[in-house]
């Protein structure tokens, strides 16, 4: 049968060509098509990010592709990976697919197909170069998650929650400072505009994404379709890391080629400097966990 | 309306939650104002007040909606109403209220699941860890209120004969 | 279930006096329904309310709607209008120029549509009512004046195109300020040739001494200095939106209160209208987004492209058809879904007949407002009728149609002179 894949992202984001596709030939590839995946993109089954995950619980699309830390509470052994100095930005994927088992417990409402790591978050400012957290001090930086929220508290800024199509507004009036982003954002969400200045080189958040599926949609198929959609998954997991390795690395670059721009890159001294107040934030985060929280968070590191 | 005690019954429950949407509302901006006052004199944003915000959002609308319902404050297009005549006004008036009545308790039967689903799983905000569960309570009771009035004018209508 | 019985079935319900917001609900529950089964089509429901009513984006409504309210309840808006009046009364249609410059002014700070035709039209229609100014008029020009919310910047419209197309947002923007000012100039020029073949519809006034119209102009100034910063807080940066909508809403309510403007009576009743305008407001968009999926699902865009595709004709053909099949998809789907389902399709086109992306833009935000207007699902209309409900819906479509006919004129003056829409940016930013 056909399986609908819901894509919040437009259907020319980068996401679509180098990993959704793919995905959904593969599907029918080693199908042989009997197992279709139709994708629909630009939010035509529901738009925005934040419900994805509801509307695969609920069979409203069979497949979908969200970020976990929309729904953070369902997630919180998943999200253990997310926290600063736990996954290494080029091998994260590979990590977490060596302990996926791991996080089985957070996927009992849905089926997991693909988890990867994402390019890591970077800090955007808008007039003010930050080498250190002391130049960072008491400036309103616009978090993704509330992890990265703990970690820019830590860092002496002030964290702020807000929508990230608001960011670009709220950057060019003045309203935020700069905001903690993945590298991506240099162009998806045009942030280049309204920033001079990206910091990058310490440890910080990195904000996974997934494509989930069905319950009743997955159990529905045979052993060998299912063994199928997870072999495409795992592929796609790949895939779309190397993706957002690439997208965020073409933003820096450009970003950098701007005259009046500059992407600074922490010397490992300088880096340190913030290393060292981010630690505390994840152990804090993994022992308030509990639970095999360490656990997990150690054989993640284990691969590195 | 008066008549039976389960009219009169649908007519407070509307007005008492009107007034709780209202002070709501009042909340709403009381917040909003302070996370201001806040960030400008004590250089401290409230993280996660747009979680607060969001949520308060639907209260204030769900709380309100059976109170328009009841008030008739919904957008109808009145175009072809001298066109459909009497009759076809009554018919149109009993048909449309069958087709919401219809459609807002498979809305209600899911949002109730819902908030059930989400109070076992314990879905919460990410920034605060607010629960979910009783704003999908929150649009049951709202709509399935609106419902009932929908019902109630349903009886009204079939009762005098004529339309709204 | 096909989309054309969907759509006819829509037409029923709304003929028979079913309220919109419930026939787009039904619609798109049924289609669905047929689609997808029904635990599906029930949870697009579950799922599009709670969406809906927990948008960031939209909670400036019923705080803007509220401070409207107070502004009523208080006289403020009272004497906001009189001071109007005094000023540019003596002109044929006066207030509603000085409306449809309030909607360009809203427009300056809120980057929605809707928001700027129920900010606007709560305080305005009644205070035209008041001066005699016909419904038509009054109605028409709140709901065309609410559409430059999304082409004068900030525009939500912009930033989605932007991400779409990978535009620059700040070039959008600019390029968005001369077609907004046209449309403001044309909608204005609506007025006064309405007024002028129907003097009833926007009646004179007397000349007023300049003594007392600075007289009026103090009485106005309370509610002028609230919304000046309010909207002046937006622009430099002292506040986002959704915090301005709460200082202004805020502010009025402790000034009718500081000044006794406002007895426990007149303050409840400003909240409960309210939170009753709001959840109207709000099941419009609820009903629209769940009419979105169902007509998404059944691939008008893609066929769209296709058409195009095979029908091979010059460049400015093809960007007929292209406005032509935003005219038709305006009329039933709301416009930030359209422009995320269509552009991604429509774009690629655009650029390989030559067109400049930042122009088309222009086109493609104007061309997706003029939905907002055209039955028989026009947003704009709907939430104009839901602040005045009093007024029957076809006067307010009927009222809108000489708007519409400015809009095109100017959608026509933008393509025959691309270089009103690229001016400003090729001149600030270079080519
Ligand atoms: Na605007
Ligand atoms: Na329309």
């Amino acid at each position: 049968g056909e399986l609908s894949f819901a894509n919040f992202m437009p259907s020319n984001h980068p996401y679509v060509a180098s990993t959704f596709q793919p995905f959904a030939d593969e599907v029918a590839q080693l199908t042989d098509g009997k197992v279709t995946v139709k994708l629909y993109s630009g939010g035509e089954l529901g738009a925005g990010p934040v419900q994805q995950y509801n509307r695969v619980v609920d069979g409203v699309a069979d497949l979908a592709v969200s970020l976990p830390g929309y729904t953070a509470s369902q997630f919180p052994l998943t999200l253990l990976s997310e926290l600063p100095g736990v996954l290494k930005e080029k091998t994260g994927t590979e990590d977490i697919y060596r302990n996926l088992a791991l996080f089985g417990r957070d996927y009992r409402r849905v089926h997991l197909v693909a988890l990867w790591s994402n390019a890591e978050n970077v800090l955007f400012t808008r007039d003010k170069a930050v080498h250190s957290p002391a130049d960072l001090k008491g400036m309103k930086i616009r978090v993704p998650s509330r992890a990265t929220g703990l970690l820019v508290e830590a860092w002496g800024g002030s964290p702020v929650s807000m929508p990230v199509t608001q960011i670009y507004n709220a950057m060019q009036t003045g309203v935020i400072d700069g905001a903690m982003i993945d590298g991506t954002g240099v162009n998806a969400f045009k942030l280049n505009e309204v920033s001079k200045y990206i910091t990058t080189g310490m440890k910080t958040t990195i904000s996974p994404f997934f494509i989930i599926m069905n319950r009743d949609a997955y159990d529905g198929l045979t052993p060998a379709e299912r063994e199928a959609i997870d072999k495409a998954g795992h592929q796609a997991a790949l895939n779309g890391l190397a993706s957002q390795l690439k997208v965020a690395e073409a933003g820096f670059v450009s970003f950098a080629a701007t005259p009046g721009k500059e992407v600074i890159r922490l010397t490992p001294d300088q880096a340190a400097a913030f290393d060292k107040l981010s630690a505390p934030v994840t152990e804090e985060v993994v022992r308030k966990a509990g639970g095999d929280a360490q656990k997990i968070v150690d054989a993640l590191k284990a691969g590195q | 309306m008066e008549g039976p005690f389960w009219l009169t019954a649908i007519e407070r429950a509307n007005r008492l939650l009107a007034g709780l949407a209202a002070a709501i509302l009042l909340g709403l901006v009381a917040i909003v104002f302070a996370g201001v006052v806040s960030r400008y004199l004590f250089a401290r944003p409230i993280l996660g007040l747009n979680e607060v915000v969001q949520l308060t959002a639907v209260a204030l609308v769900m709380l309100g909606l059976p109170h328009c319902t009841a008030a008739r404050g919904h957008v109808t297009v009145d175009v072809l109403d001298n066109a459909i005549g009497r009759l076809g006004r009554l018919a149109g008036d009993i048909l449309s209220r069958i087709v919401s009545l219809l459609v807002l308790s498979a809305l209600v039967r899911r949002a109730v699941a819902k908030a059930l689903d989400a109070h076992e799983f314990g879905d919460v905000t990410n920034m605060l860890s607010l629960p979910l569960w009783p704003f999908y309570a929150a649009i049951a009771a709202g709509m399935g209120l609106s419902a009932l009035v929908l019902a109630a004018q349903m009886i009204a209508i079939v009762k005098q004969g004529r339309a709204l | 279930m096909d989309r054309r019985l969907g759509i006819a079935a829509l037409f029923a319900l709304m003929i028979l006096r079913t309220p919109v917001a419930f026939a787009m609900l039904a619609v798109g529950y049924g289609g669905m329904y047929l689609l997808q089964g029904s635990r599906a089509a029930s949870a697009v429901m579950v799922t599009q309310s709670y969406q809906a009513v927990s948008n960031y984006d939209l909670i400036v409504v019923p705080m803007f709607v509220l401070l409207g309210n107070v502004a009523s309840e208080a006289g403020f808006s009272r004497a906001l209008y009189d001071a109007a009046f005094a000023w540019v009364g003596r002109f044929r249609g006066g207030l509603a120029s000085s409306s449809v410059l309030g909607c360009a002014v809203f427009s300056a700070v809120s980057g929605s549509s809707v928001a700027t035709a129920v900010t606007i039209g709560k305080v305005a229609i009644p205070e035209m009512k008041r001066f005699g100014y016909g419904d038509g008029l009054s109605t028409g020009a709140i709901a065309a004046g609410g559409t430059l919310g999304f082409l004068i910047p900030p525009s939500t419209g912009f930033v989605l195109y932007a991400i779409l197309t990978q535009q620059s947002v700040g070039r959008l923007f600019m390029a968005g300020i001369l077609p907004g000012l046209l449309l403001m100039g044309l909608f204005m020029a609506a007025v006064a040739v309405i007024a002028t073949l129907n003097p009833e519809a926007g009646p004179r006034g007397q000349h007023v001494a300049l003594r007392e119209r600075l007289i009026l102009f103090g009485r106005a100034a309370p509610l002028l200095a609230i919304i000046g910063l309010s909207i002046g807080g937006i622009y430099v940066g002292a506040f986002t939106p959704v915090e301005a909508s709460a200082i202004g809403a805020g502010l009025i309510l402790l000034l009718a209160v500081g000044l006794r403007r406002l007895d426990f009576r007149g303050f409840a009743a400003a909240l409960v209208e309210t939170v009753r305008t709001s959840a109207m407001l709000y099941m419009v968009v609820i009903g629209a987004d769940v009419l979105n999926p169902f007509l998404a699902v059944t691939h008008i865009p893609d066929a769209l492209g296709q058409a195009l595709t095979a029908a091979g004709l010059g460049s400015y053909g093809t960007l007929a058809l292209i406005v032509l099949g935003y005219v038709v998809l305006g009329m039933f789907l709301d416009s930030l879904s359209m422009l995320v389902v269509t552009i991604p399709i429509v774009f690629p086109i655009i650029q390989t007949l030559g067109f400049d992306p930042i122009w088309f833009g222009v086109v493609a935000v104007i061309v997706v407002e003029m939905g907002l207007i055209t039955p028989p699902v026009g947003l704009n209309v709907f939430v104009v009728r839901g602040v005045a409900p009093e007024v029957p819906m076809m006067t307010i479509f009927r009222g809108v149609t000489p708007f519409l006919i400015a809009m095109i004129l100017g959608l026509l003056l933008i393509i025959a002179f691309p270089g009103i829409a690229t001016v400003i940016p090729n001149s600030m930013f270079g080519r």
